[in-house]
């Protein structure tokens, strides 16, 4: 393989589109900085230096990776992205230890061994944050409220999930209004947004928004660096569809059948009755949305036709779901997205046999 | 306004058009020393040179002579002496014997008033010799056009494909030629058709083909009593693979169309209304380099240097220069490669246009699915060829692409997938 960029001038086709994969990978990682940038508002120090420390080690991962292999890869950004998505989705204030080994196993381990860039069998980010998982379970559960809503650093807390997890709530209370009536921390931003909007707009509509989304949207309230700025993940979102940078097929339908099952089912939660399930708080209690985007939307480990991304995402949302309403914690996400990467190369090859009767058929 | 059909699946969008000099179509200036390449394709058979060197030659005087099926008779596109005849390296990379003609004397095609021979009352078999004769060959392949006239003649039911639509949104001859001699090109048409004799006559258009244009055509094939239609396109890249051409016309058999441009229809007419050999060519000479593209019409044998030169030369350090398209065409090393019957473009790419990158593993984007307009699937058909299954590749379909170039382009791991099929498509053929 030529490591020289002059070597696509000498053969046609002589122009290209724009997009290179270096390029994908750097736009994916711009797209976070609102992400960043947002935790850092939120969290302080605490945060940024996991920020700092897992894209650190993810590069000098990568520079020892190149190193061995003799092919100098830094530059095309997916070992920067990588370290991105692994911080997403620590605690801020984990031991620096933990990003730092999770994002050096994603880089030398999962990556490098496999052969590098195009030959994961896993996503290596999504890898990284399963071995953070599994061998600091207890650092990685450890929340603590941003210090806006608490006033200082490092006050402890569960996520509002794990948190409405525990309570027993009565059937027609909505779940907002349960972690309300069990004093769940709440900012006085949210009560004045949510106050605003039910007086001039939900209160003509006969509706009422309870207390809570508001923070929950942009972030006021424990949770992963990656699962604080809603908005910011939603626009990130958009903005690499919009590019084509990701094919929309898997995410939206990771999102949509994960949406579906917890309106219909409920995701466990008190208050949720059959076909009343909150798919608002369990969009926006966990990572779905990042993960969905950020994760199960890169190409290397999902699918290549569109077809086989859509029973994939599909898969993922029904996982995602059953990991969210059985299992005991948040990252269902991030897990069902691992099992699903390593069952694509089956998913592709029972589709590959469909479409090559399809080519016979029309070849003929 | 007609409806606009879509090409069904894959292509690469191109909504911009590369931007010239429209207006009358100036002729370049005579090349000092015209090199005349003999073989026009790697396939062509080459013809017998009747010329010997020191020999005075007149412009349009016979250089060498067919050799029987897949050659042409060449002309000398210049008044002149012949200097040298050599065997040389084509940019295509295959080799043929060329004529070097150096410009003397005086020239009768340029500077006399064109005569008009009435056809119509030509026979088939006339014109079918006057295309023989004049060395017409079909622009966009390089086939000898009588052998492909008469090849449809002796199938009917066939339909004529007058297709008008650029191969590449670096050309603007086929749509330029339409707008500045459209009765040239129906009248072409016209003689094309008494020869092979089409059930039906299709002229394909761009959607964007100004009504003003589009009236005057009508009225202009009204006049003409051909039986013909004009069904416009949305555009993209590729737009002159037979195959998905008579997809979009939902006609089954692809080998039902007989596919001509307007260009080679021009040559046609010219060479039976006016008795013009086919010494001339519309060369688009443009790109990002060039200081003022325009179309120009150039002799056979110009170095492209000189046509460099007339479009105001070069700005800035070009990155390729590709004869023919940005799709499909070939780099050349220097500006000493000269015109030939086929060669429709020049062009000066700016790393803007050409946007190198290192090659790099597969990311399996699926892009290049996406776009491939056979429906292919070019990642796969990478797979098992890096994977030694070249048979494989084949079974799945290798053999169908048409190298049109739209996977490789917007390949973002920028993977020579083109130059791999093309390498695989050669290597299977030889077992
Ligand atoms: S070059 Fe071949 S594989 Fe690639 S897009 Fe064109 S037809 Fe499809
Ligand atoms: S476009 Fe290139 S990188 Fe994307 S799947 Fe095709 S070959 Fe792989």
């Amino acid at each position: 393989m030529s490591r020289d960029a002059s070597a696509s001038l000498r053969y046609p086709p002589y122009i290209h589109d724009w997009k290179t994969s270096a390029k994908a990978a750097w736009i994916c990682s711009i797209t976070l900085a609102p992400v960043v940038a947002w935790s850092i508002v939120l969290y302080g120090r605490s945060a940024a230096l996991v920020w700092l420390v897992s894209v650190a080690s993810a590069l000098a991962s990568e520079a020892v990776a190149s190193g061995i292999s003799r092919r100098w890869t830094l530059g095309d950004g997916s070992a920067a992205l990588t370290g991105l998505l692994i911080a997403t989705a620590m605690p801020p204030g984990v031991p620096l230890y933990v990003p730092a080994l999770s994002a050096a196993f994603a880089v030398l381990v999962v990556k490098a061994a496999f052969g590098g860039l195009g030959a994961n069998w896993m996503n290596p980010a999504l890898a990284g944050i399963a071995f953070a998982y599994a061998n600091w379970p207890v650092a990685m559960r450890e929340y603590v409220l941003p210090r806006i809503v608490a006033g200082v650093d490092g006050v402890s807390a569960a996520t509002p999930l794990t948190f409405a997890k525990g309570l027993a709530g009565g059937l027609d209370v909505r779940i907002m209004d349960s972690l309300r009536g069990a004093s769940y921390p709440l900012s006085s931003f949210d009560s004045a947004v949510t106050g605003f909007l039910n007086d001039s707009v939900f209160s003509r509509l006969g509706a009422r928004l309870p207390d809570g989304y508001i923070d929950l949207a942009i972030g006021l309230k424990p949770g992963a660096l990656g699962e604080s700025a809603l908005i910011a993940v939603l626009v990130g979102s958009l903005v690499l569809v919009g590019l084509r940078l990701i094919k929309p097929v898997a995410p939206i339908a990771m999102v949509s059948v994960f949406a579906i099952l917890a309106r219909v089912l409920g995701t466990g939660l008190p208050g949720e009755a059959f076909l009343n399930g909150d798919a608002l708080f369990s969009l926006g209690g966990g990572s779905v949305l990042l993960v969905a985007f950020y994760m199960a939307a890169d190409p290397v480990s999902s699918p290549v036709r569109r077809r086989s991304a859509l029973v994939y995402g599909a898969a993922i949302g029904a996982l995602c779901f059953v990991f969210r309403r059985w299992g005991a914690y948040s990252e269902g996400a991030a897990y069902s997205v691992l099992v699903m990467n390593v069952v694509t190369p089956f998913i592709e090859k029972s589709a590959s046999g469909m479409t090559a009767a399809r080519a016979r058929r029309r070849s003929s | 306004m007609i409806k606009a059909r879509g090409f069904k699946g894959g292509g690469v969008s191109v909504d911009h058009r590369v931007p010239f000099k429209s207006g009358p179509i100036e002729n370049a200036f005579l090349p000092m020393n015209a090199v005349v390449v003999l073989r026009e394709t790697s396939l062509s058979v080459e013809p017998f040179p009747v010329v010997s060197v020191g020999q005075e030659v007149m412009e349009g005087q016979l250089l060498a002579r067919s050799a029987g099926p897949g050659s042409t008779n060449v002309h000398s596109p210049i008044p002149g002496i012949v200097r040298r005849i050599r065997a040389t390296v084509t940019p295509e990379g295959y080799e043929s014997n060329s004529i070097l003609v150096s410009l003397e004397g005086s020239f009768s095609v340029l500077g006399k008033k064109p005569e008009r021979y009435l056809w119509k009352s030509l026979n088939k078999a006339d014109i079918a010799h006057i295309v023989q004769e004049k060395g017409i060959v079909r622009v966009s392949s390089g086939e000898p056009l009588s052998e492909i006239l008469s090849e449809r003649s002796s199938r009917p039911g066939f339909v004529l494909v007058v297709n008008a639509l650029e191969m590449d949104p670096y050309r603007r001859t086929e749509e330029e030629l339409l707008s500045i001699r459209p009765e040239d090109v129906i009248d072409g048409c016209a003689i094309a058709a008494r020869v092979a004799r089409p059930a039906r006559i299709v002229l394909a258009v761009d959607a964007r083909l100004s009504p003003e244009i589009e009236g005057r055509l009508k009225g202009i094939i009204e006049a003409s009593e051909l039986e013909m239609s004009i069904m416009s396109f949305s555009r993209r890249h590729p737009q002159d693979m037979p195959r998905q051409i008579a997809e979009s016309l939902e006609i089954v058999d692809q080998s039902a169309l007989f596919i001509l441009e307007p260009s080679t229809l021009v040559a046609l007419h010219d060479a039976v209304v006016a008795n013009k050999p086919h010494i001339e060519q519309y060369v688009y000479v443009g790109g990002g380099a060039i200081k003022s593209p325009a179309i120009l019409k150039a002799r056979i044998g110009a170095p492209i240097g000189d046509l460099i030169e007339e479009c105001g030369g070069l700005v800035g350090r070009p990155d390729a220069i590709v004869l023919g398209g940005p799709f499909r065409g070939r780099a050349v090393a220097d500006l000493d490669a000269s015109v030939t019957r086929t060669t429709q473009a020049v062009l000066a790419l700016t790393s803007e246009e050409t946007k190198p990158a290192p090659e790099r593993p597969c990311v399996r984007c699926g892009d290049c699915v996406a776009v491939c307009p056979e429906g292919l699937d070019p990642y796969s058909m990478l797979k098992l060829l890096r994977a030694g299954r070249g048979e494989a590749a084949i079974a799945a379909g290798l053999d169908r692409c048409t190298s049109c170039g739209a996977c490789a382009y917007a390949c973002r791991s920028r993977i020579p997938l083109v130059r791999d099929f093309r390498a695989a498509r050669a290597s299977e053929a030889l077992r």
